[in-house]
C-alpha cells in the first residue's frame, strides 16, 4: 500500500491559539479514512492545511507526492475539497456549475462536456442538469458540491462533515455514494462528529483532539488496543425467575466481574476473559440447560472508544506516540 | 446553430489547449476566461441587464435633447454656433459619463471578492489551481464589462456631435479612452477593499471614501494649495508688485477625472470654453502672474518658460495674454496650449495605480500568499513592549 496522505508534524497556530499542534497522519491508498473529534478539535483545521487553503504555520503534508507547501498547485490538481460550509453561485445552473470548476482546472471543452455528464450521473443529479443551483434541495447540493470537487479526477478526496444536515435518507446515499468512489479508487479523507457515520463507512479512523490524534488506525485495531473488558449481552427464554437464575449462574464463573439484569429482561455481563473464555462461557451455558436465545459481545462502538480516548486525555499531557493511553 | 455552437467549441478548446502548452500565461488566460465566462452569464441572463441599458440610453438622449435645444435657442444659426452646439453636447455628455464611471465602477466590483467570501464560495474557487491573479483579473473585468457596455454604447449617441461640429473625431477617441482607463482605475479601487475587507457594505464604504478623496478631497487640497502658494515681491519702486506663484504639483490631481476630461475638452469647439485655464493651472503653464497693484490684471506666461515684460510698453500695465486661445477666435495665438499633455500622465498614474491594486488584491486573495499584514504580531509586539 503506498501512503497518500502524509502529515509530518503539522502545526497552526492562530495567534496565541494552537489548533493544530505537531500532526501525524499517513493514510493509505483508497482508504476511507475518518477523522473524528469534538467540535474545535481542529479537524476542519487539518483538512484545510490538506486543501492548500491554509499555510501552516511548521510542518508539511504530502498529497500524492505533491508538497502542499512547496507545491500547492500541483497538489490542488490532485485533491478534490469540499468544505463544512460552502455555498453555491446564484443565477448558475448545474450544468454551468461544474462547467465553471471544470474550466477552473483547464479541462478541453469536449473533456468538460463528457465529465460533467459523468458526474452528474454519478451524483444522481442528471435531471437537475438545466435547474438553478440555488433552487436544489441541501442534500443535492452536497451532491453537486462533492461532484465539483471531481471534476478533475483527483486521485485523494478531502471531505469536511459531508453529511452535516442532511436527513436519513440523504445520508445513506452519501455514503453509497462514497463507497462507490472508493471502488473507482480514490483516497477520501472524511471528518465528522457524527461517529456512526464514520463507523459504517471508513477503514481507519484517527481521534482528533485539541490539533493532535489520540488514537489511530482500524477501528477493531483501536478497539483492540484499548479494550479492558468486554460487555456481554444475553437473553434467555423465560419468565424473571428463570432468567434471574441464570444469571446467578454466569456470575459464578469466574471470569465474569458483574452480572446484571436490564429492563428489558437481558443479563449484561461485564466480562474479563477473551474470545475463547466466552465460547467456554456459552458452551457452559448450552450444556447447562440455559435457554438461550441471543448471546452477544456488545460491540464497543466508535461513540465508546472516542469518549475512553477523549476522557482520559488530561489537558496538558501530550499522548504517547503510538495513542496507547494508559488507564 | 448546433453546429455552430459545436464549432465555437472546438475553437475554444483548441486555443485552450494551445493555452495550456502556453504555459502560466495560458493557464492565467483560461482561469481569467473561466471566471469572465462564469460572471457574465450570470450578469447577462436577468432581462433586467437589457431593461437598464435602454433605460440609460435613453436618459442619455433625452439629456442630449435638452442640451442642444437650450443651445440652439440662443444660436442664430451658422457653422459658429452648430460648433458650439456640438461642443457643448460633447461636454455634457462626456461629463456625465464620467460622472458615471466614478459612480458606478466601484459599486460594481467592490462585491467581487466580498461576495464570494459572505457567500463562502471562495473557499471553492481558490481551491481550484487558477491563480488568485486570474481570479481578481477575471472579476475585475467581467464586473467592469458592464460599465464598459455602458460607456460604449453610448458612443453612436455621442457621435451625434459630428452633425454639428466643434468635435474631431479624434476628440472622441481620447474622451472614450480616458473613461475606459478611469473606469478600471475606480474599478480597481473597489476590487481591492473588496479583497481587504471582509464585507461588501465595509468594502464600498471604503471605496467611495477613497474615490471622494481622490475627487474631491484632492480638489481641495489643490485649490488650498494653489491659493496659498502665491509669493509676493513689493520691491518694486513704482509701486507695483509682483506675485510669484510656484503653482502645487499637478500629481494631487492626476486621480481627478474631471480634470482629464477638462484636457479632452480643451482643444474642442471654440476654444473660449475655460476648460484649458483649468488645465493650465492644474499643469502650472501659467508660470509667473504680475499684478500691478490696482492696475489690470497681468498675466505672463506661456508653455514651459515665462515671457519677459516688454519694454517700451504703455506704462506698467503691460498685458501679455496667454489665456489659452486657439481655434476660431485665435487661430495664430502665439502660445497654443499643447495637446496630450495632462491626460495621458492622468491615465498612466490610474495604469500603475490600477496594476498596484490588482497586485494587492490577488495578494489578499491567495491562501498561501507571501505578504501579509500580520495585524496580530503587530499587536502583539505593542503588548509586549508595554
Amino acid at each position: 500500500m503506498t501512503v497518500v496522505v502524509a502529515a509530518r508534524g503539522l502545526v497552526k497556530r492562530y495567534d496565541r491559539t494552537v489548533a493544530v499542534a505537531g500532526l501525524e497522519l499517513e493514510v493509505d491508498e483508497g482508504e476511507i479514512f475518518g477523522l473524528v473529534g469534538p467540535n474545535g478539535a481542529g479537524k476542519t483545521t487539518i483538512l484545510r492545511m490538506l486543501a492548500t487553503l491554509l499555510v501552516p504555520t511548521a510542518g508539511d503534508a504530502e498529497i500524492a507526492g505533491e508538497s502542499i507547501r512547496r507545491n500547492p498547485n500541483a497538489a490542488r490538481r490532485v485533491l478534490g475539497f469540499m468544505p463544512d460550509v460552502f455555498g453555491v453561485y446564484d443565477d448558475m445552473k448545474v450544468w454551468e456549475y461544474l462547467d465553471f470548476f471544470a474550466r477552473c482546472y483547464g479541462l478541453s471543452a469536449p473533456r468538460r462536456r463528457q465529465m460533467i455528464g459523468d458526474l452528474l450521473d454519478l451524483v444522481d443529479l442528471s435531471d437537475k442538469r438545466d435547474s438553478f443551483v440555488q433552487g436544489l434541495s441541501r442534500g443535492m447540493q452536497q451532491r453537486l458540491c462533492l461532484a465539483h470537487a471531481l471534476v478533475h479526477d483527483p486521485q485523494v478526496l478531502l471531505l469536511d462533515e459531508p453529511a452535516s444536515g442532511l436527513d436519513p435518507r440523504a445520508r445513506v446515499e452519501l455514503r453509497e455514494l462514497l463507497r462507490e468512489l472508493r471502488s473507482l479508487g480514490k483516497t477520501i479523507l472524511i471528518s465528522s462528529h457524527i461517529l456512526p457515520e464514520l463507523e459504517e463507512l471508513c477503514t481507519s479512523v484517527a481521534i482528533v483532539d485539541r490539533g493532535q490524534v489520540l488514537a489511530q488506525g482500524r477501528v477493531s485495531d483501536i478497539e483492540g488496543r484499548l479494550r479492558s473488558g468486554a460487555v456481554l449481552r444475553i437473553r434467555v427464554m423465560g419468565d424473571g425467575e428463570s432468567i434471574d437464575a441464570a444469571r446467578t449462574q454466569f456470575a459464578a464463573d469466574p471470569e465474569v466481574a458483574s452480572a446484571a439484569i436490564l429492563p428489558d429482561g437481558t443479563i449484561e455481563l461485564g466480562f474479563r476473559g477473551d474470545d475463547a473464555a466466552s465460547a467456554r462461557l456459552l458452551r457452559d451455558a448450552v450444556a447447562a440447560g440455559l435457554p438461550i436465545v441471543t448471546f452477544a459481545r456488545a460491540a464497543s462502538d466508535l461513540e465508546e472508544l472516542f469518549l475512553q480516548v477523549t476522557a482520559r486525555e488530561e489537558p496538558a499531557a501530550p499522548p504517547p506516540a503510538d495513542g496507547r493511553t494508559a488507564a | 446553430m448546433s453546429t455552430v455552437r459545436l464549432f465555437a467549441g472546438r475553437l475554444r478548446a483548441g486555443r485552450l489547449r494551445a493555452g495550456l502548452a502556453g504555459g502560466q500565461l495560458g493557464i492565467a488566460f483560461s482561469g481569467i476566461s473561466a471566471i469572465g465566462a462564469k460572471e457574465l452569464r450570470g450578469r447577462m441572463r436577468s432581462r433586467r441587464a437589457f431593461a437598464f441599458l435602454t433605460f440609460y440610453l435613453t436618459v442619455l438622449s433625452g439629456f442630449v435633447w435638452m442640451l442642444e435645444s437650450l443651445v440652439s435657442q440662443s444660436a442664430r444659426g451658422g457653422a459658429f454656433e452648430a460648433a458650439q452646439t456640438g461642443t457643448t453636447v460633447f461636454t455634457g455628455l462626456l461629463l456625465l459619463e464620467t460622472l458615471l464611471v466614478v459612480f458606478l465602477a466601484p459599486a460594481f466590483t467592490t462585491g467581487a471578492i466580498s461576495q464570494e467570501r459572505e457567500k463562502q464560495t471562495l473557499d471553492l474557487l481558490v481551491a481550484t489551481p487558477i491563480s488568485s491573479f486570474s481570479i481578481v483579473v477575471g472579476k475585475l473585468f467581467s464586473a467592469l464589462a458592464w460599465v464598459f457596455i455602458l460607456v460604449i454604447a453610448s458612443i453612436p449617441l455621442t457621435s451625434i456631435v459630428f452633425v454639428f461640429g466643434g468635435v474631431a473625431p479624434e476628440d472622441l477617441v481620447r474622451g472614450y479612452v480616458v473613461l475606459i482607463i478611469d473606469a478600471i482605475g475606480l474599478g480597481t479601487i473597489g476590487l481591492f477593499f473588496s479583497a481587504l475587507l471582509k464585507r461588501t457594505l465595509a468594502a464600498t464604504v471604503a471605496s467611495y471614501f477613497i474615490v471622494l478623496v481622490l475627487t474631491l478631497g484632492a480638489t481641495f487640497v489643490w485649490a488650498f494649495l494653489y491659493a496659498t502658494s502665491a509669493q509676493v515681491d513689493r520691491s518694486n519702486l513704482d509701486g507695483s508688485f509682483s506675485v510669484t506663484r510656484h503653482p502645487p504639483p499637478e500629481a494631487i490631481m492626476w486621480f481627478n477625472p474631471f480634470v482629464a476630461d477638462a484636457d479632452v475638452l480643451c482643444p474642442t469647439g471654440t476654444g473660449s470654453n475655460g476648460f484649458c485655464s483649468l488645465v493650465s493651472e492644474v499643469t502650472g503653464n501659467t508660470q509667473q502672474i504680475n499684478q500691478n497693484f490696482g492696475g489690470p490684471r497681468q498675466v505672463i506666461g506661456g508653455v514651459g518658460k515665462p515671457i519677459p515684460v516688454q519694454d517700451g510698453a504703455p506704462g506698467p500695465n503691460v498685458i501679455v495674454d496667454v489665456e489659452p486661445a486657439i481655434g476660431l477666435l485665435a487661430p495664430d495665438a502665439p502660445i497654443a496650449p499643447p495637446r496630450d499633455l495632462y491626460w495621458p500622465r492622468s491615465a498612466a498614474a490610474w495604469i500603475v495605480l490600477s496594476i498596484i491594486l490588482v497586485l494587492a488584491s490577488a495578494n489578499l486573495v491567495s491562501p498561501t500568499r507571501r505578504w501579509r499584514p500580520n495585524l496580530s504580531r503587530l499587536r502583539r509586539t505593542r503588548r509586549d513592549a508595554g
